[in-house]
């Protein structure tokens, strides 16, 4: 190891030299571009003007942004804890599946990758909708009288989000779930652990860092994915996506929208670290 | 799986290669023209009649918003693009930013063919730059069989007995502006204090909205999802296609009015095949074909005859619509307190 | 046993789901009528139409070269970067490493921004350029991030023994560590391709006047009126996937057999 490692150096650093050139170039720059543009002034019709204020954050504070902020939180919040309920298990299930049906099964969760999100989501209207394909079964079974008017509501957006993400945790968790070391849980079920402590102090140690990924993956999307917003909730549900889309597209007020990005990526860069200082987890997993 | 997964990246390297390579051939030799507008300005059968005619190549690409057509026409300095297709106001600003290049009306054989109605305007008062393509007044539509009360204006969308069942587009100045036009004042009203009144007023409709929808907000009347709909004119006249029991009020508070035109920009690589297009365009035929296809209001006179029966009536622009108010660039400071009331609506949805 | 018949019934349980949509937009292309809320009978319009809209080829072929570059570009930056990072101990590292996966952290519509001003600022004109750009740069973390995983569990003493034996750390990379983690590559290729295909937000940002992708002629056409034509597209989409699936499932078990 010594050896190679002295030996390593330039030709390691060489090798990651592309990708501190490509992250220097088209990922920092543009990004230090938009903090220095949440300090311009927007031009009266159209760019923006090089004068110096704080006005951009300073109307962040206002009541009807602040509260947008605390909504798209929400029901991140909302959508990762049902993410992970739904994800999880199913995550831990599949490593315990035999190779072939792994396979099968992780062949099936990349196949609607393929396919159009956007049209994906218009599936879900189809199901939706009022006198659609839930409301029938409901009929039918007898469980409700008349159509529940589902679509355009905060559950049909949460139910998007899920389905739209859910897959990125079911990666991340099976990733860890697969390399995890089984005769761990085996030991601590040998020293009289019942199942449910085995696997609270085994299994979810071990497939913490799949489990932190999988937020990470989630999380953040899942404040920024308006369009599941627009086509399900009918535009209700306002997060801060779509408010720096509407500040960018249709009120022409780049520095405002900068300003708002800026102060998502804060908030969502703090919530990784306090994530990662909780649970003690310093590496991001792969999802494969 | 780790084998598949290399088995199915190779197959798909294989395809993807043959796919480039069949993609890459012919294009540099013919003539082309960059068209730029929303999906679907156009039928299929007018662009391939063009490309047949001329021997010229239609590029046609898409934006969203006029805002991110403006973009990038500023990024590429007017070059890149050689026809626009945009609507007012934003086309207002561009002639501003000395984007648009001046027609050559002595290409334009069939100029004479728009309807001068639609002529003259304030983002083009000589008609120097643009050339009209479809004109559109939101309206209200509502299904008679499943509302109780007879709606004639705006202030009907506030009566309780529309609880949860008024679709609206997505547009705030357009939505706002019917709060203005309630309150006797004009959709390009400039005055801060006012706009925050029409905002106190536009959150006492929230309970009544079932959905905001830029996106073909005609279904959900047609299926039954809304009632009611407040919705841009090729919306109506779609909606009217596949229900025609539906009913449409022309508000008596007062309408907007907006015109879609086309544009050159300054630095368009292929101006001449773009003046061929609009002329092309302007033809009485094709220009039928073309109105019939998008369900805007018809800008172009000699093209009426050529509607089917229908569309005569659907695509025509009614007397009351005349005195239709445009909607205009406001002040930045305006546009802004317009954007925090409707972010409060929005909210106030949920 | 029971537990294992339960796991199994969960994950066919949330499969179903997950299909029912796609199954709806597969029926659905077969709709006769205009509007996706009416059953208008069984036709094959929609795919008569498909095979006649030029803009739409056009828009398949930008999206399918744009998927290719761009995955190729990401897992070569990606891969060397994954590779090289674990050699060196630069103080730089952690956060490059932080800034690289940005991309993927930051809401779709903020990078999408970030990049029509930036190109702007520095005068890139928009074109296929800027959209392989843009897409390498939300690739890169997913090869990365693979490849890293694959390494974090794989046998360092076999590139020990290889480097023991003399071989030179460029060797070592092409003969040993590459055929190693080709898998973790491939799947993070397969993955970024698909992402890119399926990217409007980003794309819609830095697209240019020749260079029409497939999901923002999708996005643009909801503002106008969806056809089920777009349904007819997807289900080609799904056909063709599942039949490289099956074909190199085929492929693979003959190949084991063999074995």
């Amino acid at each position: 190891m010594r050896r190679s490692n002295r030996r390593g150096i330039p030709h390691g650093f060489l090798m990651s030299l592309p990708m501190y050139l490509f992250t220097l170039f088209f990922v920092l720059a543009p990004l230090c571009y938009m903090v220095i543009l949440s300090f311009l002034t927007r031009a009266e019709v159209w760019g923006v003007v090089h004068e110096v204020t704080l006005d951009n954050y300073r109307n962040i504070l206002t009541p009807v942004y602040l509260k947008t902020f605390y909504e798209s939180l929400k029901l991140a919040v909302i959508c990762v804890v049902l993410i992970i309920l739904t994800g999880y298990p199913f995550g831990y299930f599949m490593a315990k599946l035999s190779s072939t049906w792994k396979r099968r099964v992780s062949m099936l969760l990349m196949i609607p990758f393929w396919t159009s999100a956007l049209i994906r989501m218009y599936g879900w209207i189809i199901i939706f909708r009022s006198n659609g394909i839930l409301d029938k079964l409901l009929m039918g079974l007898h469980i409700t009288k008349e159509p529940l008017k589902l679509l355009y509501t905060y559950p049909a957006v949460v139910v998007g989000m899920v389905y739209a993400l859910v897959p990125f945790m079911i990666f991340a968790v099976y990733s860890s779930a697969e390399k995890m070391d089984w005769s761990l849980v085996e030991a601590a079920r040998d020293l009289g652990a019942s199942p449910a402590k085995a696997f609270f102090t085994v299994t979810l140690r071990l497939t913490m860092p799949g489990l932190l990924s999988g937020v990470v993956l989630t999380f953040i999307p899942s404040m920024g994915l308006f369009f599941i917003a627009d086509i399900l909730g009918g535009n209700k549900v306002v997060l801060v996506g779509s408010l720096i889309q509407e500040q960018l597209m249709k009120a022409r007020n780049w520095p405002f929208a900068a300003a708002l990005s800026v102060v998502l990526m804060i908030l969502t860069s703090l919530i990784i670290w306090l994530y990662r200082r909780v649970t003690k987890v310093r590496d991001l997993e792969g999802f494969y | 799986m780790r084998r598949i997964m290399k088995k199915a990246a190779l197959l798909l390297a294989v395809v993807m290669v043959l796919m480039a390579l069949a993609g890459c051939g012919d294009k540099k030799n013919t003539e082309t023209l960059n068209l730029f507008t929303w999906d679907g300005m156009f039928p299929q059968e007018v662009l391939s009649g063009f490309e047949k005619e001329y021997g010229i190549q239609i590029n046609y690409s898409n934006f969203d918003y006029d805002e991110d057509m403006l973009a990038k026409l500023e990024t590429a300095k007017g070059g890149d693009y050689d026809l626009v297709i945009a609507d007012d106001y934003i086309i207002e600003i561009a002639i501003e930013e000395g984007l648009v290049q001046k027609l050559d009306k002595s290409k334009l054989t069939n100029l004479a063919n728009v309807d001068p109605v639609f002529q003259g305007h304030f983002y083009d008062k000589t008609d120097a730059y643009t050339v009209p393509y479809g004109a559109g007044i939101p309206l209200i539509v509502y299904d008679p069989a499943a509302v109780d009360i007879e709606i004639t204006g705006y202030e009907d969308l506030w009566n309780p007995a529309l609880k949860d069942n008024v679709a609206l587009i997505g547009n705030y100045r357009v939505i706002d502006g019917i709060v203005l036009k309630m309150m006797g004042k004009s959709f390009n009203e400039n005055d801060t204090a006012v706009i925050e009144e029409a905002g106190k007023k536009l959150l006492e409709l929230a309970p009544n909205v079932r959905l905001i929808s830029d996106n073909n907000t005609q279904d959900y009347l047609i299926s039954g999802e809304a009632a009611v709909g407040f919705l841009y004119t090729s919306q109506v006249t779609m909606a009217l296609a596949a229900k025609s029991d539906l009913k449409v009020v022309y508000p008596k508070e007062g309408l907007g009015f907006g015109i879609m035109a086309g544009f050159i920009p300054s630095q368009a690589p292929n101006g001449d095949a773009a003046h061929k297009f609009l002329d092309y365009i302007l033809r009485p035929e094709i220009a039928a074909q073309c109105f019939e296809h998008i369900g805007y209001v018809c800008t172009n006179q000699a093209a009426v005859p050529y509607l089917s029966e229908e569309a005569k009536q659907s695509l025509s622009l009614p007397e009351e619509a005349q005195s239709g108010e445009f909607i205009m660039d406001i002040s930045a400071e305006a546009n802004e307190t317009h954007e925090r009331i409707w972010t409060e609506f929005k909210a106030a949805l949920n | 046993m029971r537990r294992i018949a339960f796991s199994k019934l969960y994950i066919g349980l949330v499969l179903v789901i997950m299909y029912l949509p796609i199954l709806l937009i597969v029926i659905y292309s077969f709709n006769e009528s205009k509007i996706s809320s009416v059953w208008g009978g069984f036709s094959l319009k929609w795919y008569e139409m498909l095979r006649t809209d030029r803009a739409m080829h056009e828009a398949i072929k930008n999206s399918l070269i744009l998927g290719a570059l761009s995955c190729c570009a990401a897992a070569i930056v990606g891969t060397l970067g994954a590779v090289g990072m674990s050699r060196i101990k630069l103080r730089t590292k952690g956060a490059v490493e932080y800034l690289s996966m940005l991309p993927i952290m930051i809401p779709e519509i903020i990078l999408g921004m970030i990049f029509m001003t930036f190109f702007a600022l520095v005068g890139l004109p928009f074109g296929m350029t800027t959209l392989v750009i843009a897409h390498t740069a939300f690739c890169i973390p997913y090869v990365y991030m693979m490849v890293k995983a694959r390494l974090a569990g794989m046998d360092a003493s076999l590139m020990e023994a290889a480097r023991d034996l003399g071989a030179s750390p460029w060797r070592v990379f092409f003969d040993v560590t590459l055929p190693l983690i080709a898998p973790a590559v491939m799947s993070g290729m397969l993955l970024s391709f698909a992402m890119s295909l399926d990217d409007v937000v980003i794309s819609i940002f830095v697209t240019g006047a020749e260079t029409n992708t497939l999901p923002i002629k999708i996005y643009t056409q909801m503002k106008t009126g969806l056809t089920p034509e777009i349904n007819a597209l997807c289900t080609i989409m799904l056909g063709v996937t599942l039949i490289i699936v099956t074909l190199s499932g085929i492929l693979g078990g003959r190949k084991k057999g063999d074995a």
